[in-house]
């Protein structure tokens, strides 16, 4: 670990180190926490994020599953069912479809199926989105299929100290989370994270920036290029707020209406595909919610409708750039 | 189900094939290897070496017309099969040259008129499309086998059963080829298996259990299996075993695996029984790994000169 303590209570960490720092602190609180999934046990996973757990708690609490997502899941929804609090890691999100079936048909269905008798308070996590050049299998943005999916929660932190605190919420809450990591972010930079306790509510948006012009929507990776963007705005004079959704479903509409009723302008950033994407149901909701107040059209800076591309990842991914174009295009009206 | 004794007596032309594909293979992930840490190339590599004799022995009664489906660790069998290393190479760095436009990478390599219809990087994801193209086939599509080649922590997947389940049950002319190197990432198969990978597949087809680093063993198991398969006795199995040397993935040699260049390596031991039985000379061994280092250095000039893919496709 590279984190370091600045004052008492406190550490600088990355989001790789938080996600670390939520599973120990929830296996330490609660015996019912299992980790596990591919190369988690000893190796402490591809990425890092269950580094030292298999030594810290043992192989009943951390280990290695065999290469079989669909087993990995439907096993996990069976543990939730009987009293278990899983955590399984996918290790990348596109490896997840084979599990597909598992996480829409038993796990999302579970509660209401059951009359409420039964939850499955299961977490899935999973590294996903591009900017690691993985190309087409170790990039994907697919988190429009489980928001679409009722039963599920979707969580995307953008920053550690988030990353933290809504990993414990999510072990914590009664249903199952797909709980969604950056990776591109994951080392990215530092942050301050509370030691110990830690929790941030689920379906409370954070306004990481505010601003009076126009408002940009993003989650993920997508947050700290909209901050950018956001700081190069301003030099042409341009307030721009940025609002962090941190999680999808359950959604914060009241601060995303709120905060669109006030700039009367917003652009949606997310990587994925554009077509079918998290932004085309925020847009839907503020042309149903507040289009007395729009000035503009709500524009959509996404990835393109092609599979996640190999050498042309810094195209695809929206940055400053194509955000600032799509800015323009909300003034342009 | 037995393990096949090396063919000692096989043809000076065949052995040499043999050898050249192995040494082909293992001198361009060599290569490979050592360019990589330059980030020339912007793909994950998974190398074979030390498995270079399963696709080789493999590919040797493999025809063009003959489609073999692999996972991610491909080059191996791609270039045994027959892509053409300067398409690879292409590839690898991403240029439009590339056997699959500069848009597959590593793991995607694509060579129709030599029967390479596509690999996946989602383990066991390509399994079920050598069922398929058995199946075509067998429905009048051509005179092809349909080959699916994978490792051991693919047996792992619902889509193994389901495909062995399939082919054995229409009698596909299909051969499933399992490149067992013992290893799944950093784990060893008695951490991720508890079947026998012979038990589950010899109860659905006959299956044949060889020393993958034996070339001559692969061939002559391999060349039983393909002709049966096209001879229309249905789906075959062949488990070969043999030893990864490098780590999962990337450039750097594995510490978690014991290798014995005697007792392990395939080229090693095919040029020990030629040299003996008077096939070759040392001299033309070594003219030939010279030989295959200047068609290397031609691939990387040919890549390196290559343009890169038009980003306007893109947009389309
Ligand atoms: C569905 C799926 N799960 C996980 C992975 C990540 N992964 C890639 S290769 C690999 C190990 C595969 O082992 P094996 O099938 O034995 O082939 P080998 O790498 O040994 O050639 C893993 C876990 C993946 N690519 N796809």
């Amino acid at each position: 670990m590279t984190a370091t303590e600045t004052r008492p209570g406190v550490k600088v960490m990355t989001m790789i180190e938080a996600i670390s720092d939520a599973l120990r602190t929830e296996m330490k609180n609660d015996d019912r926490v299992v980790v596990f999934g591919e190369d988690v046990g000893p190796k402490g996973g591809v990425f890092g994020a269950t580094a030292g757990l298999h030594e810290e708690f043992g192989e009943t609490r951390c280990f290695d599953t065999p290469l079989s997502e669909c087993g990995i899941v439907g096993a996990g929804v069976g543990m939730a069912v009987y009293g278990m609090r899983p955590v399984a890691e996918i290790q990348f999100l596109d490896f997840i479809y084979p599990a597909f079936d598992q996480i829409v048909s038993e796990a999302a269905k579970m509660r209401y199926r059951s009359g409420g008798e039964y939850t499955c308070p299961m977490v899935i996590r999973s590294p996903y989105g591009g900017g690691i050049r993985g190309g087409h299998y170790h990039s994907q943005s697919s988190e429009a299929y489980f928001c679409h999916t009722p039963g599920l929660k979707v969580v995307i932190p953008s920053t550690p100290a988030d990353a933290k605190g809504l990993l414990i919420s999510s072990i914590r809450d009664e249903d199952p989370v797909m709980f969604l990591e950056p990776k591109k972010i994951y080392r990215h930079g530092k942050g301050e994270v509370p030691l110990g306790e830690h929790t941030v509510p689920l379906g409370r948006a954070r306004i990481a920036r505010a601003g009076t012009d126009v408002t940009l929507l993003a989650y993920g990776a997508m947050v700290p290029v909209c901050e950018a963007a956001a700081d190069a705005a301003a030099e042409q004079g341009r307030s721009v707020e940025v609002v962090d959704l941190r999680t999808l479903v359950p959604l914060d509409e009241q601060t995303i209406v709120e905060s669109v009723k006030k700039t009367g302008r917003c652009v949606v950033v997310y990587e994925a595909p554009k077509t079918c994407g998290y932004g085309a149901e925020l847009a839907a909701i503020l042309a149903e919610k507040c289009i007395e107040y729009l000035e503009g059209p709500v524009v959509r800076v996404a990835g393109f409708d092609t599979p996640f591309p190999y050498t042309l990842e810094h195209l695809y991914m929206p940055d400053e750039k194509r955000v600032l174009a799509g800015i323009d295009k909300t003034f342009a009206w | 189900m037995t393990d096949s004794q090396p063919n000692s007596t096989i043809r000076r032309d065949d052995a040499l094939w043999l050898l050249r594909r192995m040494r082909l293979i293992r001198q361009t992930s060599e290569r490979i290897a050592k360019l990589y840490p330059t980030d020339v190339m912007e793909t994950p590599v998974h190398l074979c070496i030390g498995q270079e004799a399963v696709a080789t022995g493999l590919c040797h009664h493999l025809r063009d017309e003959d489609k073999l489906f692999l996972g991610h660790r491909t080059h191996g069998p791609a270039l045994a099969k027959g892509l053409p290393l300067e398409k690879l190479m292409a590839e690898l760095y991403g240029r439009s040259t590339g056997c699959s436009h500069g848009y597959g990478g590593s793991m995607h390599l694509l060579d129709l008129e030599h029967g390479l219809p596509g690999s996946s990087a989602i383990v066991g994801g390509s399994i079920a499309l050598g069922v398929g193209a058995g199946l075509a086939a067998e429905l009048g599509a051509g005179h092809f086998v349909g080959v699916s080649y994978f490792g051991d922590a693919a047996t792992n997947a619902g889509v193994f059963y389901e495909s062995l389940n399939f082919a054995a049950l229409r009698a596909l002319p299909v051969l499933f080829v399992c490149e067992d190197n013992g290893f799944s990432n950093v784990m060893p198969k008695s951490e991720h298996s508890a079947h026998d990978i012979v038990g589950v597949a010899s109860q659905m087809m006959p299956t044949a259990s060889i020393d993958g680093t034996d070339v001559l063993a692969v061939n002559d198991a391999a060349g039983r299996a393909v002709s049966r398969a096209r001879g229309g006795q249905g789906p075959q199995f062949l488990h070969c075993r043999t030893k990864r040397w490098m780590k999962h993935q990337g450039p750097e040699r594995c510490d978690l695996i014991e290798v014995d260049i005697e007792r392990d390596c395939p080229i090693h031991k095919l040029e020990r029984f030629m040299a003996s039985s008077g096939m070759v000379t040392p001299r033309e061994l070594a003219d030939l790994r010279s030989a295959i280092e200047s068609e290397i250095d031609a691939a990387i000039e040919f890549a390196e000169r290559s343009p890169r893919p038009d980003p306007n496709l893109m947009e389309a």
